[in-house]
C-alpha cells in the first residue's frame, strides 16, 4: 500500500498527527504494537491520574470534618478504583478508535520496522509513504541495582496492574512520576518513603516550588530520604547509603521511577542512519525533522520534554511543515504539571535559568494562603505563586505554582508567555472572583 | 545665552554639506568641540563640533538634509531660552513634536454631515472622525497613516499605532497592508523604539516577538549597517569609475637595488629618511612630466592635459579610503614631497584633513605592498586617466652581464589607465621611463638624468 504519510507509534503524538495529516487530505498509515493511546493513555498520565483522583476522593472523605463533614467507616476499595481507571482507559481508547476510522487513517497493528526507500514493514507487509513520523514513545530505564528484577520490584508501568496496597511502598526516584505514585500511595495510609539520589526531589523545577513540594507531600505522611543511593533491594529491604552511612528500609513493594529512556530499538534506524543522540534521543532539529529528509520524530523517541502535551504538539508542528505551514517548537513556553496534592504547575523560565541566559529579572512570590477561594478549599494546604519578570521590560518569563489544582489554570500563565504579555497587559486582564487563578493577578504586588 | 551653531564651509568650493547623522538630541548637554552631528561632502565626510556649552535647545535640519554652508543647524544654549531667531528659513524643526490636535484631517468628512450626502463619492465614510467617537485619550494618526488607511479601505483608529505614544503613523499601516504578523505585547513596545517585524515571527501562528524585532532593513545572521559618510562617497566614485572608464592594466616591476642604495646613501649622509614609495612618487612625477597625456582628466568630449603634477595618494584611514592631493607635486623636491605626503596622510588618519586637500589631482598612487599584496589592479580615480598601484618585494633571479644568475628584490607596478584616452603603449612607455628612473637614477630629476 502506498501512503503519505506513515505514522510509527499510537500515543498523543502518533494519533494527533494521524488526525491532523489526513484532516489535511493525506493518506495516513498508523502504526501500533500495543494499544492506541501509548504510553500516556494505558501506563501513565490517564491511568495514574484516575487513581490520583481516587486516592483525593478518599482523602477528602476522610478528612471532610473541617467542612463539618463526618463520614464513618471509609473504606478505600482499591480493586475497584482500577476498575474505574480501567474504565476510562477503555473510553480513551474507544474515542481514537473512533476519531481515526472518522478520519479514514489506516491503523495496523503490529511492530514496523523502517527498510530502505521509506518504505515499512508491519508484520510481513510492506508499505510504501512519502513522509514517516516516528513517534515511538519511551519505557521506563531501570538502573543496574541488585534485586532490581524481584517480584516485589516494579516500574511505572508495573505498579499501575497492582490492585492490593502494600504496607511499606519504598519508592527509587523523587523525580515527577515518583512524586505522584508517592503521594497516591501516602494518600490511601500505606507507609511511603522517598529515595532521592538528589539533594532534592524534582531537581529541573524553580528550587523553591520543589522544596514546597517536598512540604506539602510530607503532610500527606510521605517520607523523604534525600541523598540518598540505592545499593540493593532484597526479598523484604532496600539498602542505600547517604551522609549517615549506610542504611535499610524494610519495603514490601519497591518502585523505581529513576527516569525513562527513548524506544529506538528494533526499527531499523541504526541502518538507516538515523542520527541518534548521546541519551538515546533521535535528534530533531525544531521543527522535528531528523537528519534524513522526510523522516520526522516527535515525542520522547527524541528524548526531549518528555511530556504528553509536548509531543502532541511536536506531532502537529510536524504534520504543519509537511502540510506546509511553517511552525516550529517553543519550548521556552510549554508548560508541566506534577499531578500530586498539593499540585505543581509551571511555565516558563525559573529565575536561574533566564540569570544563566544573562536576562535581569525581577521576581515576585505570594503564598497561596492570601488567595480567599484556595483557603476555602484546601484548608490544610500551603502553596504559593512566583513569577519571573524581565527587570527593564517587565514581560512576564515564567509562572511557577505550587498549591490546589494549581494544573488546571497553568494554560492561562502559556498564553500570557506566549503572547509576551508584560505586567503592564496581564494588569488589564479581568480574573474571575473569587478564584484561586487571581493569585497569578495579585502576584504581580509581590514583584521586587 | 543661546547660540546658534552653523554649518561650518568645507573649503572654497562647497556650497553645501550633507548632514549625514545627527550624534545629539535636543536636550542633551553638550561641550564645546563634543560632536553634534557627522557632515559630508563629496569628497568626505566629517564631524561637525559644538561652538558652544550646554543644552541642545534645537536641532533645525534632519539626517540627510542637504544644509547650505553658514546656515544655522542647531542651537545650544540653556534650558527655556528661545531658538526662534536662529531658526533657518527652510529648517524643519525638530525641536517640538507637532500638536496632536493638529491631527484631526482637514479632509475628512465631518461627522455633522447630512446622511442624505452618503450618495456621494465617499465610500470609505463608515469610520470618519471616529477619533471622537472613541472617546478615549488617544495620540491620534498621522496625515499620512490616515491617507494611506483610507485608499487601502483600513480604519486608521482601529490600527495599533507604534509611534509616539501609541499614534498610529505610516509604518502601521503598512505593516496591515503588507500582512505583516500580529505583534506580541513585548514586540509593540519595540515597535514604538523603531524596530520592525519580520515578514513572519517565531510566535504563535507567526506572532512577531519581542526577540523577532530587529532595525529597519535588517538581515537575520548579518549585522546590518547603513551606507553613510565616506563609504558611501568611495562606492559611488567606484562604481562610477568602473562605469564611465575602460579601464585597462599593465603591469611590470623594478628592481629596488639602486633605490635601496640611495636610501642608505642619504642616511649615511646623514639626511632626511626617505622612503620606497616617496621614491616610486617622485619617479612618477618625473615621468608623467616626460608623458603628459598620462598627466590629464578625461572629460568625455574634452581632454584636459595638465601643466603641473597634482599626486594623489591613496591613504588607508580609519573612515575608509580617502585619497589627499599633493597640489603642484612637481614644484617640490624629494625631500618636500616626502614631507607634504606624510602630513596628508597623518591629516587623513586623525580626520583633520581639509575637504580642499582631497580634490583636484591629477594623477594617482597607490600602495597595497606593505599589506603583503604582491600586485592588484588599481581602480583610476575618474576623471584621471591613469593610476598606479605598487605591490608588495619580490625576490626574483636576475642574469648579470657575466651570465652568472643572483637574486635581486624586486617591487611589481600595476598602472591601470583609461583606454578612452591613453593607448597601451604610450602607458608601457610611461612605464618604461617610470622603471628606468628607479632602476638607474632613483630620487634624481628626470632632466638631470637625461643629459
Amino acid at each position: 500500500m502506498k501512503y503519505d504519510f506513515a505514522v510509527i507509534g499510537a500515543g498523543p503524538a502518533g494519533y494527533i498527527a494521524a488526525k491532523k495529516a489526513a484532516s489535511a487530505g493525506k493518506k495516513v498509515l498508523l502504526v501500533e504494537k500495543k494499544k492506541l493511546g501509548g504510553v500516556c493513555l494505558n501506563e501513565g498520565c490517564v491511568p495514574s491520574k484516575t487513581l490520583l483522583q481516587a486516592a483525593k476522593t478518599y482523602r477528602h472523605a476522610k478528612h471532610g470534618s473541617i467542612f463539618g463533614v463526618e463520614v464513618e467507616g471509609i473504606r478505600f476499595d482499591f480493586p475497584k478504583a482500577h476498575q474505574h481507571k480501567n474504565n476510562v482507559m477503555n473510553k480513551m481508547r474507544d474515542g481514537i478508535a473512533g476519531l481515526m476510522k472518522k478520519y479514514k487513517v489506516d491503523v495496523v497493528e503490529g511492530e514496523a520496522k523502517l527498510l530502505p526507500n521509506f518504505q515499512i514493514e508491519i508484520e510481513g507487509e510492506t508499505h510504501e509513504t512519502t513522509d514517516i513520523l516516528l513517534c515511538t514513545g519511551s519505557s521506563p530505564a531501570i538502573p543496574p541495582i541488585p534485586g532490581v528484577d524481584l517480584e516485589h520490584v516494579v516500574d511505572s508501568t508495573g505498579i499501575l496492574d497492582r490492585e492490593s496496597l502494600p504496607n511499606h511502598l519504598v519508592v527509587v526516584g523523587g523525580g515527577v512520576i515518583g512524586c505522584e505514585f508517592a503521594c497516591m500511595y501516602a494518600s490511601v495510609g500505606v507507609q511511603v518513603t522517598v529515595l532521592e539520589a538528589m539533594p532534592e526531589i524534582c531537581p529541573n523545577l524553580d528550587p523553591e516550588v520543589s522544596a514546597s513540594l517536598r512540604e506539602g507531600l510530607a503532610k500527606k505522611g510521605v517520607n523523604f530520604n534525600l541523598g540518598a543511593k540505592v545499593q540493593s533491594i532484597s526479598a523484604d529491604k532496600v539498602s542505600y547509603a547517604d551522609d549517615s552511612g549506610s542504611n535499610e528500609l524494610e519495603a514490601d513493594l519497591v518502585l523505581v521511577a529513576t527516569g525513562r529512556r527513548p524506544n529506538t530499538k528494533n526499527l531499523g534506524l541504526e541502518e538507516l542512519g538515523l542520527d541518534i543522540d548521546d541519551r538515546g534521543g533521535v535528534r530533531v532539529d525544531n521543527r522535528g525533522a531528523t537528519n534524513i529528509p522526510g523522516l520526522w520524530a516527535a515525542g520522547d523517541v527524541t528524548g526531549q520534554a518528555w511530556l504528553a502535551h509536548a509531543a502532541s504538539r511536536m506531532a502537529e508542528v510536524v504534520v504543519n511543515n509537511i502540510t506546509g505551514r511553517k511552525d516550529h517548537m517553543r519550548y521556552d513556553s510549554m508548560p508541566a504539571v506534577v499531578y500530586t496534592s498539593p499540585e505543581v504547575a509551571v511555565v516558563g523560565l525559573t529565575k536561574e535559568e533566564a540569570e544563566a541566559r544573562g536576562i535581569k529579572v525581577k521576581v515576585g512570590r505570594i503564598p497561596m494562603a492570601i488567595n480567599a477561594r484556595y483557603i476555602a478549599e484546601n484548608p490544610d494546604e500551603t502553596g504559593f505563586c512566583k513569577v519571573i519578570l524581565e527587570a527593564d521590560t517587565r514581560k512576564l518569563l515564567g509562572v511557577h505554582m505550587v498549591g490546589g489544582a494549581c494544573s488546571e489554570m497553568i494554560f492561562g500563565a502559556t498564553a500570557m508567555l506566549e503572547t509576551e504579555l508584560r505586567e503592564e497587559e496581564i494588569e488589564e486582564i479581568v480574573f474571575p472572583h473569587p478564584t484561586t487563578s487571581e493569585i497569578i493577578k495579585d502576584v504581580f504586588m509581590a514583584v521586587r | 545665552m543661546a547660540e546658534p551653531i552653523i554649518m561650518p564651509r568645507q573649503g572654497q568650493s562647497v556650497e553645501s554639506c550633507i548632514l549625514t547623522e545627527w550624534k545629539v538630541n535636543v536636550g542633551d548637554q553638550v561641550a564645546e568641540g563634543d560632536v553634534l552631528a557627522v557632515i559630508e561632502t563629496d569628497k568626505a565626510s566629517f564631524d561637525l563640533e559644538s561652538t558652544a556649552a550646554g543644552t541642545v535647545l534645537a536641532l533645525f535640519w534632519e539626517a540627510d538634509d542637504d544644509v547650505p554652508v553658514l546656515a544655522n543647524v542647531a542651537v545650544v544654549g540653556n534650558d527655556g531660552e528661545d531658538v526662534e531667531e536662529f531658526r533657518p528659513d527652510n529648517g524643519s524643526a525638530t525641536s517640538a513634536p507637532e500638536p496632536v490636535a493638529a491631527e484631526v484631517p482637514s479632509s475628512a468628512p465631518q461627522v455633522t454631515e447630512a446622511p442624505a450626502s452618503a450618495s456621494s463619492e465617499s465610500a470609505v465614510a463608515p469610520f470618519s472622525g471616529s477619533t471622537i467617537a472613541t472617546g478615549g485619550v488617544s495620540a491620534g494618526v498621522s496625515p499620512r497613516a490616515r491617507k494611506l488607511a483610507l485608499r487601502h479601505g483600513l480604519d486608521p483608529e482601529t490600527l495599533e499605532g507604534t509611534g509616539p505614544n501609541g499614534r498610529v503613523i505610516e509604518r502601521d499601516v503598512e505593516a496591515v497592508i503588507s500582512g505583516r504578523p500580529r505583534l506580541s505585547a513585548s514586540a509593540i513596545s519595540k515597535a514604538r523604539d523603531g524596530l520592525e517585524a519580520p515578514i513572519r515571527g517565531k510566535g504563535l501562528a507567526g506572532m512577531a516577538l519581542a526577540s523577532d524585532m530587529r532595525e529597519p532593513g535588517a538581515i537575520e545572521g548579518a549585522k546590518v549597517e547603513p551606507v553613510k559618510g565616506i563609504r558611501k562617497l568611495v562606492a559611488e566614485r567606484m562604481i562610477q569609475s568602473l562605469q564611465t572608464s575602460a579601464q585597462l592594466t599593465l603591469n611590470t616591476h623594478f628592481e629596488l637595488t639602486a633605490a635601496q642604495a640611495y636610501r642608505k646613501e642619504r642616511v649615511e649622509a646623514g639626511k632626511s629618511k626617505i622612503s620606497i614609495n616617496d621614491l616610486i612618487a617622485y619617479a612618477q612625477i618625473q615621468a608623467l612630466g616626460a608623458h603628459p597625456e598620462m598627466n590629464a582628466h578625461f572629460l568625455g568630449n574634452r581632454f584636459a592635459v595638465f601643466e603641473k603634477v597634482h599626486l594623489g595618494i591613496a591613504v588607508d584611514s580609519p573612515r575608509g579610503l580617502m585619497v589627499p592631493v599633493v597640489k603642484e607635486a612637481s614644484e617640490l623636491s624629494l625631500e618636500a614631497l616626502s614631507a607634504e605626503i606624510k602630513k596628508l596622510a597623518i591629516a587623513c588618519r586623525e580626520g583633520t584633513i581639509q575637504p580642499d586637500d582631497l580634490s583636484g589631482g591629477s594623477c594617482t598612487l597607490t600602495n597595497l605592498g606593505m599589506l603583503g599584496v604582491s600586485t592588484f589592479t588599481p581602480v583610476l580615480n575618474v576623471p584621471e586617466v591613469a593610476i598606479l598601484g605598487v605591490g608588495g618585494i619580490e625576490l626574483k633571479p636576475k642574469r648579470l652581464e657575466s651570465g652568472e644568475i643572483e637574486y635581486a628584490e624586486f617591487l611589481p607596478l600595476s598602472l591601470t589607465i583609461d583606454h578612452q584616452a591613453v593607448d597601451g603603449a604610450p602607458a608601457a612607455r610611461f612605464l618604461q621611463t617610470l622603471v628606468s628612473q628607479l632602476e638607474e637614477n632613483p630620487g634624481q630629476p628626470l632632466s638631470i638624468t637625461n643629459e
